[in-house]
């Protein structure tokens, strides 16, 4: 963990996402999906940004076009800390791995779609090794375009309206996905938790420590675990988003 | 440039540097150890801590507020045996001196807390955090309390609304330094809970209620002050000692920038 500048290199668009692409050679090499960084961006206390596409010497963020990093530009340079926290474990024995997401919380999970050059455990390298995504949104027009994702990602469509994929919620389709999976990561409104873990109970009962994880994101002070502000609630006590998360074992979550 | 912020006592309580983190805000002292150059400063305030461990207030703790954030933490800490065994190595390594922030909860808690610390060598000094409803009576018995058991310098930091009202009872009852102030508190509506939310207030729109009442203090009493609230650059912390105080605590700007705890302490030692 760090305290550097970042350089704006390229800010466009990615689906209904501002991308920006910081330079940060001494924080990127420590990202991996859900680490974060937090960015000085001018108001009081640093945004949280998630890496979406990881490099050796850069990352993307993709943010609403109504976040502070979306009115970034090429050229200025950003103060960052990181890279921070715990970050989705797939175990590397993982042979199907299910995303779960609803297209705002998706940008989180984007770099396990993706090969992060170096790894030595590349997941998309093994054989056999498929990933499944399960993705919501209100509409049709919400969503992240298919188009985007890597061929091999096996992409289920669900709106609330219907006008594209599956009409109704992730829950539905949930139960048939995660008896398939063997590792299943997960970024959506934590409201959705509970039944979530309900379901996971009920079709995967005695599944491993950390076979369904989720995201977690408490609005943030320090970062480090130092002013106590992320608590999350958990089934023994408490823990805090910034080191103990963002990411936990779903069915840890209280 | 030295201070010495307990003059009186027998260990005093010497700092090379005027500029230190506030309770609350640092952790407890490994926390910013990558992000800080401790070297520079004059002293670690660590905690608050408590006798027992407090699982603290639930989520959401802390709000966003214009210019700055509320925080109500509920003194989460795991308790002073777990706090000693995951950290008494940390503070023995450090290159300044260690200073505990007590919380002021009971007068039984307190003595628990400053017999146990009273030993340690690594432990420069102990700063005491007073309950924000306390009336002169509960403040002296709890620092009092404090007093008695503790063998380090004892720094009584004082609630910002009630700083003019309790310092004089404070140096009765024997504080060597005293902090102005504890961060306010204020309410926040939680819109997400539809719930409000009361908790420390950080920003610097604290600095000038905290400098107008360091003032106010410092022309009660003659024991050093530590200046604290809202500080967030070198200019605001020289108006604390402007204005009387020895010392300076940073609060909520460290989450900001925790590069600003040396800079600012660099730029008061070249002056």
């Amino acid at each position: 963990m760090i305290q550097s500048d970042a350089l704006i290199t390229d800010v466009g668009t990615s689906g209904p996402f501002v991308r920006v692409t910081l330079a940060a050679p001494a924080i990127a090499p420590g990202l991996e999906a859900g680490r974060f960084v937090l960015a000085d961006l001018g108001d009081y206390l640093r945004a949280l940004l998630f890496p979406a596409r990881i490099e050796a010497q850069e990352f993307d963020v993709l943010v609403s076009p109504h976040h502070p990093a979306a009115a970034l530009r090429p050229g200025i340079a950003v103060d960052l800390i990181g890279p921070l926290g715990q970050g989705f474990e797939i175990p590397a024995a993982t042979d199907r791995l299910l995303l779960v997401a609803s297209t705002a919380h998706l940008p989180v999970l984007l770099p396990l779609t993706h090969q992060k050059p170096g790894s030595a455990a590349s997941l998309r390298e093994k054989p056999g090794f498929s990933i499944a995504l399960l993705l919501s949104a209100p509409t049709a027009a919400d969503l992240y375009p298919i188009r985007l994702f890597p061929p091999a990602v096996e992409v289920t469509i669900v709106t609330t309206d219907g006008s594209a994929g599956h009409r109704g919620s992730p829950l539905d389709l949930f139960p048939d996905l995660v008896r398939w999976a063997d590792c299943a990561c997960i970024a959506d409104d934590p409201a959705t938790y509970p039944a979530l873990a309900e379901i996971v109970r009920e079709v995967r009962a005695g599944s491993g420590r950390r076979f369904v994880q989720a995201l977690v994101v408490p609005p943030m002070a320090c970062g480090v675990g130092a002013c106590q502000g992320c608590a999350v609630s958990v089934v023994r006590g408490t823990k805090l988003a910034c080191t103990d998360g963002p990411v936990f074992d779903l069915l840890e979550l209280r | 440039m030295t201070i010495d912020l307990a003059p009186n006592h027998k260990a005093g309580l010497v700092l090379a540097n005027p500029v230190m983190p506030a309770a609350g805000c640092f952790g407890f002292g490994a926390e910013y150890a990558r992000l800080v150059e401790v070297e520079a400063l004059g002293a670690l305030v660590v905690g608050p801590l408590t006798a027992h461990p407090r699982r603290g207030a639930e989520s959401p703790r802390l709000v966003p507020t214009p210019g700055g954030v509320l925080l109500h933490t509920g003194l989460a800490n795991p308790g002073l045996s777990a706090i000693l065994r995951r950290y008494a190595r940390v503070w023995a390594r450090s290159p300044v001196p260690v200073i505990v922030h007590v919380a002021g909860t009971a007068p039984d808690e307190v003595v628990s807390c400053c017999q146990r610390l009273s030993g340690l060598e690594t432990i420069a000094g102990l700063e005491l955090g007073l309950p924000d409803t306390a009336d002169p009576d509960e403040a002296t018995a709890i620092i009092q309390a404090a007093h008695a058991s503790a063998s380090q310098p004892l720094i009584v930091r004082l609630p910002l609304v009630w700083a003019d009202a309790l310092c004089q009872a404070a140096v009765e009852a024997g504080a060597d330094a005293l902090t102005v102030a504890a961060p306010p508190r204020g309410t926040a509506w939680y819109a997400p809970g539809n719930h409000f939310i009361t908790g420390r207030l950080y920003g610097p729109f604290v600095l000038p209620l905290a400098l107008r009442a360091l003032r106010r203090v410092a022309a009660l009493v003659s024991i050093p002050l530590i200046g604290c609230g809202g500080i967030h650059t070198v200019e605001d912390a020289q108006a604390f000692l402007r204005a009387g105080a020895a010392a300076v605590q940073i609060d909520g700007a460290i989450w900001r920038d925790p590069a600003c705890l040396a800079h600012v302490a660099r730029t008061l030692q070249v002056k």
